[in-house]
């Protein structure tokens, strides 16, 4: 079969176009370009060909991530949402499950995760939403808010406490009880759809809870948050490229002192910094994917280092994006402006970089050798 | 992918292998990882992605509550179980 990565890519370049600037400055993306996007099987492109996906593997599906970053990070957050709702349910749900909601989220249907409430974000133990089961039933009673893309979707796949544990459950928008109430001005990612969510007793048949019982909370949100920070990561790739290409564009053309800014050498200085983002990013982010298409168990620290690396460094190359196209950078909208607030995001979703750093200090004291100690 | 049973011995003695180059220190089969042992959620993920590679099970689900990974004893048990259920899925 065709390589299915460069028509994707193409379907994301045509769509998205020069769009995101008017996207980001009225906070909306068309719902039919998202469905376009979804039914093209690009928003969520791991989920295997079978279930009417791409097929894609980790490394292929991140450049598809970096190609939707450097373009607009809004669509990249709504795919970030779709991909991890499809891993959630590919990962939680029963072969019966797999084969009746994958083909929705590969079919046009568009689908949010919601993880954060008012008193649970980082702390996720404190996660007050119920699933109760009642009979053939189960009923869903709680608030969740900064749910990505919410404002889009058809299907919330959420979590809360069920019984001597948590699950996730499949929350089609459409059922009495769900109200979704946009987040009209977020600083960064502005057309991402947003939401704060708010579920009054959401009564759904019991087979929309995933895997039918109920896990620990820490494995199941750790497991649904794998995919999101590798998306998250790539993502932030795709900022950086498109920072380092505003800044090599504009220094090349810019003058000033006679000469073109870049080879003033302060301006040359943050442009070698950029690149140097850029690749530490990428090779971060291609070595955790390729963990991921191996099978190997160092996916997982990999992840949350891709991650934290990914966002950081591209919170500071915006930054000095932004300061290289100075005057020409400043309007609201443009590239870097949109990246300098975007990337700030990064540094807080799917895991902060201080929970980032706590979980790779963990990780390193779990592992020191017994007698070093 | 067809999928092979691994005798239990086998099984046991290749997850204390791993536990212990993973960790550096010493592992018995049921010492408890994440009450004893100080393990984390993401070395619970790490675990399985292990099993599932290693022995070619998908483990999905209900399987994934924490206690089917506690022990070295409880993750073999799984691994039998799986395996055997993989083999049955593929004669019937």
């Amino acid at each position: 079969m065709a390589d299915p990565l460069p028509a994707a890519t193409a379907v994301l370049a045509a769509r998205i176009a020069d769009r995101a600037d008017s996207w980001d400055r009225s906070g909306l993306i068309p719902v039919g370009t998202l469905r376009e996007l979804g039914s093209a099987g690009a928003l969520c492109a791991e989920v295997p060909t079978r279930y009417g996906g791409l097929g894609l593997d980790s490394l292929a599906n991140g450049e598809l991530t970096a190609e939707a970053g450097s373009r607009c990070s809004s669509v990249r957050s709504v795919m970030t949402s779709q991909g991890m709702a499809a891993w959630t349910v590919q990962r939680f749900g029963t072969p019966e499950q797999q084969a009746s909601w994958l083909p929705r989220l590969t079919g046009g249907e568009l689908a949010a995760v919601g993880f954060s409430e008012a008193d649970a974000g980082s702390d996720l133990s404190a996660m007050a939403t119920t699933i109760e089961r009642q009979g053939e039933d189960v009923v869903v009673e709680g608030r969740k808010v900064w749910v990505t893309s919410a404002h889009y979707a058809d299907l919330l796949v959420l979590f809360g406490r069920y019984q001597d544990g948590a699950a996730a459950v499949v929350v089609p928008t459409g059922v009495p009880g769900v109200r979704v109430r946009r987040i009209a001005d977020p600083l960064g990612c502005r057309a991402a759809g947003h939401a704060d969510v708010r579920l009054d007793q959401v009564r759904l048949p019991a087979g929309h809870v995933l895997g039918g019982a109920g896990l620990p909370l820490p494995l199941l949100v750790t497991t649904a948050l794998a995919y999101g920070r590798m998306s998250v990561a790539w993502g932030c790739v795709g900022i950086l490229r498109a920072c380092l290409a505003a800044a090599v564009r504009h220094s090349r053309t810019r003058e000033q002192f006679g000469k073109p800014i870049g080879e003033h050498q302060l301006v040359a200085g943050h442009l070698a910094d950029l690149l140097v983002a850029e690749q530490t990013a990428t090779r971060v982010c291609e070595h955790a994917s390729r963990c991921w298409d191996a099978g190997s168990p160092d996916q997982v620290i990999a992840t949350v280092l891709a991650k934290h690396i990914s966002a950081g460094q591209a919170a500071k190359a915006a930054s000095a994006a932004v300061q290289v196209l100075a005057s020409a950078g400043a309007a609201d909208g443009g590239v870097v402006a949109r990246a300098y607030r975007d990337a700030k995001l990064m540094e807080i979703i799917e895991g902060s970089n201080e929970m980032c750093r706590l979980m790779l200090a963990d990780h390193v004291l779990a592992r020191v050798p017994e007698e070093s100690r | 992918m067809s999928t092979a049973v691994t005798d239990l011995e086998t099984v046991q003695k290749e997850l204390l292998r791993f536990l212990e180059s993973r960790t550096r220190r010493a592992w018995g089969p049921d010492l408890d990882l994440f009450a004893e042992g100080g393990q984390s959620s993401l070395f619970a993920m790490e675990l399985v992605v292990h099993l599932e590679k290693s022995f070619g099970i998908s483990v999905r689900g209900a399987d994934l509550r924490l206690d089917n990974f506690r022990t070295v004893t409880g993750m073999t048990a799984l691994v039998g179980r799986l395996q055997r259920q993989a083999i049955g899925a593929q004669d019937g």
